[in-house]
């Protein structure tokens, strides 16, 4: 078996440079409801980035520096932009049923992305070494806890959700982003509803065409 | 495009597409909406509750804290696992305790890791507190809880003048010595660190114990203050006028309502009912009824008008 003649074989069939880097699109595709994706997106480059620079100088700089503080803002709305564009961009996407024609997959990933996010949203604030992570520390410990979580994952053991935050999750967020993103320029755009009605199809991976209405 | 896609979108009216222009001005006007949000209104930071500033503006709450512990009244005292072995206040769900897998992993012994051990460490540089430490320690188990509920009944009725907290005269043994010295540690600004002690001191970036310690009366009052409690939506608050961690809304709802509410079981209950809810989000593409509801509820339409109105002007 030749590992590397598979890869290329995956990548040739499944992503070709104008899948990968499109420069034409589906005339359907005229709404800014396809724009949240890309604002999620954004607002994770710039979390990464601010959180490269937070991450440089200590979890303790943004406290007494003005230059820190203000990088924290940048991440702190960074935040607040990144869950509202994800909220909004599973919203359209629910109500575009963007998983029709087998892109189940990439619903799959996009909601295991939300709930990484989730998680890597708690280490942050857990991790901010102010009051807001000494009470959130205390009253989440009760949940993780009650779970059986809190047996290896401490709320209150600062090195632990640090290391969590700024390296295990954020890592683990990009490398299912990427998953994400080769899933949606493998297939395209899903099709409004209506322009197959009733011919249900198979398609060439494997996934099933809802009938449409 | 790739075979797959050129068979997706046979027959469909294609238009010149720029994804890399498109993608990098998004990420420009992302960029400067989230510089301008942090100019303009910065971000929240509010000051960590520390022991220096606990001791010295709310002693008589903080002596509590530290008789609570000696007494056998904690907070953490009956928790169960990870901190402690009696399983009477687990959290189960049908009868299944997840808390019980693991067992304790993080030994906790309130009266020893809050209030001796810090004791032991000051006892070396305070003669007072090495005899009353040792005086303590020699008495019999149930005379140290006696002496301890004691005085911590009296700080019911103390007097907080001068500086001072003064209790009614009574049968504390060696506890107001001990009190004293902690009340100390903690004007001193060093009881935390005096509490997180271990093998990996001076490295000590686990705060569990120093966390442990003022969670119950202390933060809660703090929490109350901030609108931060529990039953105010909790962690999903921020402080000042700042944006929270909306996203949890639908998790702290949950504390609102019962039996997450009322139950004390409604950790376990609400992060069950968010598991459940997780997975139907994951699944949705496969339960009937819910993945037919975005054709019923029309959305769509407004998304793709203009493809709709394109296929109208056809017919």
């Amino acid at each position: 078996m030749n590992l590397t003649r598979k890869a290329q074989k995956l990548l040739t069939e499944n992503l070709s440079m104008e899948d990968a880097l499109p420069t034409k699109m589906p005339v359907y595709v005229n709404s800014a409801a396809y724009l949240f994706g890309v604002t999620a997106l954004s607002a994770f480059g710039v979390l990464i980035l601010t959180g490269l620079v937070l991450a440089v100088f200590g979890p303790r700089w943004y406290h007494v520096s003005g230059a820190g503080h203000f990088v924290n803002s940048l991440h702190f709305w960074g935040v607040q932009i990144f869950f509202g564009s994800i909220l909004l961009h599973v919203l359209t996407k629910f109500f575009m049923a963007a998983w029709r024609d087998g892109r189940w997959r990439t619903w799959f990933v996009g909601v295991l992305i939300f709930g990484v996010a989730v998680f890597t949203g708690l280490t942050g604030y857990l991790s901010q070494t102010n009051w807001d992570s000494q009470w959130i520390s205390v009253q989440a410990k009760d949940a993780m806890n009650a779970m059986g979580i809190g047996a290896f994952f401490n709320t209150m053991d600062t090195a632990q959700v640090l290391t969590l935050h700024v390296a295990v999750l954020p890592f683990l967020v990009a490398v299912l982003v990427g998953m994400h993103l080769f899933l949606i320029r493998r297939d395209g755009p899903v099709k409004p509803f209506g322009m197959d009605a009733g011919k249900p199809q198979k398609r060439e991976n494997g996934g099933e065409h809802e009938p449409a209405n | 495009m790739s075979r797959q896609t050129d068979r997706y979108f046979s027959g469909i009216p294609m238009k010149s597409y720029d994804l890399l222009k498109e993608g990098l001005i998004m990420m420009m006007v992302i960029a400067a909406i989230i510089v301008v949000l942090a100019i303009i209104f910065g971000s929240p930071d509010y000051t960590p509750v520390r022991s220096q500033d606990v001791a010295a503006r709310q002693p008589v709450a903080y002596l509590k804290t530290c008789a609570k512990a000696l007494a056998g009244q904690s907070g953490i005292e009956g928790y169960g696992p990870p901190y402690t072995p009696d399983t009477d206040n687990a959290q189960d769900l049908f009868g299944v305790v997840p808390s019980e897998l693991f067992g304790v992993t993080i030994p906790i012994h309130p009266a020893e890791d809050f209030v001796i051990a810090p004791l032991r460490r000051l006892a070396i540089l305070d003669e007072k507190v090495d005899s009353a430490l040792n005086e303590y320690l020699l008495a019999p188990p149930p005379q140290q809880k006696e002496w301890a509920a004691a005085y911590l009944g009296a700080l019911d009725k103390a007097a907080f003048a001068d500086r001072q907290v003064n209790i009614p005269a009574g049968e504390y043994g060696p506890v107001p010595a001990l009190m004293d010295g902690m009340l100390a540690l903690g004007k001193a600004g060093l009881l935390e660190g005096a509490l997180e002690s271990g093998p990996s001191l001076p490295y000590t970036m686990n705060f569990t114990k120093s966390l442990l310690f003022f969670q119950d009366d202390v933060d809660h009052g703090v929490a109350r203050s901030l609108d931060m409690l529990g039953e105010q939506w909790g962690i999903s608050h921020e402080t000042g006028p700042y944006p929270g961690a909306w996203w949890l809304w639908p998790y702290t709802f949950l504390y609102q309502i019962p039996p997450m509410s009322v139950s004390p079981n409604g950790d376990l209950q609400a992060a069950a009912i968010m598991m459940v809810v997780f997975l139907i989000m994951l699944l949705v593409p496969f339960i009937p009824v819910l993945n037919r509801i975005p054709r019923w509820i029309g959305v769509h339409r407004i998304i793709w008008r203009d493809w709709y109105q394109r296929m109208q002007s056809k017919i």
